[in-house]
This record gives C-alpha cells, sequence and structure tokens, in this order.
C-alpha cells in the first residue's frame, strides 16, 4: 500500500514546554505540539519562543511534529 | 529509525514475496474487459490464503480488502468496486502479503483488453523503466536520493509525465511502512537523503500521472486518491533489500 510522504512548514514558536516540546504556529490558527530533532539536539541548538523555525510533519497525524530547522 | 533486517529474516521475506510475486502475476493475467475489481480483489485474496501467507493489506487499520485497484484516473488506494472493467482502461493493482510477521508490497498496473494504443504502452512503459532505474540504483553506498533522481529523470525529464509528489515508497519489515521515505523525486541534496545500508529493505514506488502531479480525494471514502485534473496515472512498485552483491528484488 502507498504511504504518504511528510512534508516541512514554517511556523513560530509560541511557547516552551517541559521535554524540549514547543507549541508552534504554522499560521491559520494552527497550533501544532512539537519535538526538537535529535540532529539538534546533538548539536545543541536552543530555541526561544519568537524564533521562527522549520517543522517536519505527516500527513497521518496533523497535531504532531517535529523541529528541524531554526531560521536565522 | 531505520531497522536492518538479518539474513534468516531476509530468507522468510523472500518467502513471502515469492508468494506476492505469483499472485500478482496470476491477477494481471485475470484481468479482462468484463471481469469486476472485486472478482480480482477475492481472487488475490484466495490466492494468497492458498499459498499459506495472510492479506497484508487487511492489518492496515480501517481497511478491510486485500487489495487497492486503481483505475484510470485512480493513482492509489482505490477500494475495489463492483465496478467492470472495460477495453482500454488502465488498471493499477497494489496488493501486500504477511508471512510469518513480515510484510512485503507490490503493484503493477496493466492495460484491459488488446486494443493498440501507442500512447498508453508508452505510458506504461516509461513507468517500468523508471522502476528498473530506481531499482539499478539500489546498491551499498548510495543515498536514497539516488533512487530518487533515477526515477524522476525518466518520468519527468526525458518523457514529461509527472511524479506525484505527496506520496512515496517507504521501508518494509515487520511494520507495512517503516523508514525511510523514497521519493519518485529528488528532495534536497542527494548526500542528505539517508544512506543505504546491507540488510535495509525498501519498497520502491513509482506514482506518476499523465498531466499534473496534484491528487484530490475521491468517492468521499477517505481513501482514494484520484488525479485533480483527471489524467491516468500508472503505479508500479517492488519491495527489495540492499546486499553486497546489489539490490535483491524480494518479491519476484
Amino acid at each position: 500500500m502507498v504511504h504518504q510522504g511528510s512534508m516541512e512548514m514554517e511556523g513560530v514558536v509560541r511557547e516552551s514546554l517541559p521535554n524540549t516540546l514547543f507549541r508552534v504556529d504554522l499560521g491559520n490558527g494552527n497550533i501544532v505540539l512539537c519535538h526538537l530533532a535529535g540532529k539538534m539536539r546533538m548539536n545543541f541548538i536552543k530555541i526561544l519562543p519568537g524564533d521562527r523555525v522549520r517543522v517536519e510533519m505527516t500527513p497521518y497525524d496533523k497535531t504532531k511534529g517535529r523541529i528541524v530547522f531554526r531560521m536565522k | 529509525m531505520i531497522k536492518i533486517k538479518t539474513p534468516q529474516e531476509l530468507k522468510i521475506m523472500q518467502i513471502g514475496g515469492q508468494m506476492l510475486a505469483e499472485t500478482l502475476r496470476e491477477v494481471c493475467a485475470h484481468v479482462q474487459p468484463g471481469v469486476s475489481e472485486l472478482e480480482l480483489d477475492t481472487l488475490a485474496d484466495k490466492l494468497i490464503k492458498e499459498k499459506g501467507g495472510e492479506p497484508g493489506f487487511k492489518k492496515v487499520e480501517g481497511y478491510h480488502h486485500s487489495t487497492c485497484i486503481s483505475t484510470n484516473e485512480v493513482v492509489v488506494h482505490g477500494i475495489p468496486s463492483a465496478y467492470v472493467l472495460k477495453e482500454g482502461d488502465i488498471i493499477g493493482i497494489d496488493c501486500g502479503v504477511f508471512y510469518q510477521g513480515f510484510h512485503t508490497d507490490m503493484s503493477e498496473t496493466v492495460r484491459v483488453g488488446n486494443q493498440k494504443s501507442d500512447e498508453m504502452d508508452k505510458f506504461l512503459r516509461v513507468g517500468k523503466e523508471a522502476l528498473e532505474a530506481g531499482i539499478a540504483q539500489a546498491k551499498l553506498g548510495n543515498h536514497v536520493g539516488d533512487i530518487s533522481k533515477a526515477i524522476q529523470d525518466i518520468i519527468e525529464v526525458q518523457n514529461g509525465y509527472s511524479v506525484v509528489r505527496s506520496l512515496v515508497g517507504h521501508g518494509v519489515g515487520r511494520e507495512l511502512h517503516e523508514d525511510p521515505e523514497v521519493p519518485g523525486y529528488l528532495r534536497g541534496k542527494i548526500e542528505k537523503t539517508p544512506e543505504l545500508k546491507e540488510g535495509m529493505v525498501i519498497a520502491v514506488e513509482v506514482i506518476y500521472n499523465m498531466g499534473g502531479p496534484d491528487l484530490a480525494f475521491a468517492n468521499n471514502d477517505g481513501w482514494t486518491l484520484q488525479s485533480k485534473d483527471g489524467s491516468l496515472a500508472g503505479l508500479f512498485e517492488r519491495t527489495l533489500a540492499i546486499t553486497a552483491n546489489g539490490p535483491l528484488i524480494i518479491t519476484e
């Protein structure tokens, strides 16, 4: 059976929660619960509320995402 | 997380893959004008059980058939219905087998009837070529992006069709869909896509439309996806393992 691929979206971090979870606003009022990607943890990249980030999301669960990039 | 399969697990998957290949070939041989989609699905179900496997798609939550039958402008996940095939239809049959804990996944697209059509024959031939080119790139040391680029080159660059962007190939194993995603188009730089290691099992899928790449949900059943502009769609898929001697096609 064919699998639907994941897609990347941009958003702004609204609040930070414990365990490197963040609420990210993707625009149009979509607020998604995101966790920090392992690669970013390994390289000690910090995320604060107000940062613009790129989030990887799966079409199978639109309420969760993974933060993969912090924009300048 | 990309799971590596041991040689014993690969042997189990090969047995399941052979069952699937034989089943799918027989179902394709049965495709004729006047046969309904449900008949093909029932036939596949019967064959899989006779050979000692379980229909893998029935393990997917919310899906109750053994195959996905996608006719004409339906791209993927067509639920088998009472629709009777007519001469000139293009039918994509996607099937999966679950055997001793492991899934295998395979698809083939065929034309119904014997009417000559150079355009259709070319459309299907291009899909098969793209699949073969993708499989040839599936060797140790390459990246998933090499497979994606090979498929996209043949389908889009050389022949002007469109690779569907929202659907991808995938890893196969104890789950039907595992990491990594194997898109049919190059996403980012090749070196940044996952590296192919020995023991990885992936299902390389070529999903393409004659017209544009966009899809839309159809039939309000939550599954069927068809091309947004109504153009015909092709689907080819094989499950293969990465070995030291090159790609080993499991669904053979």
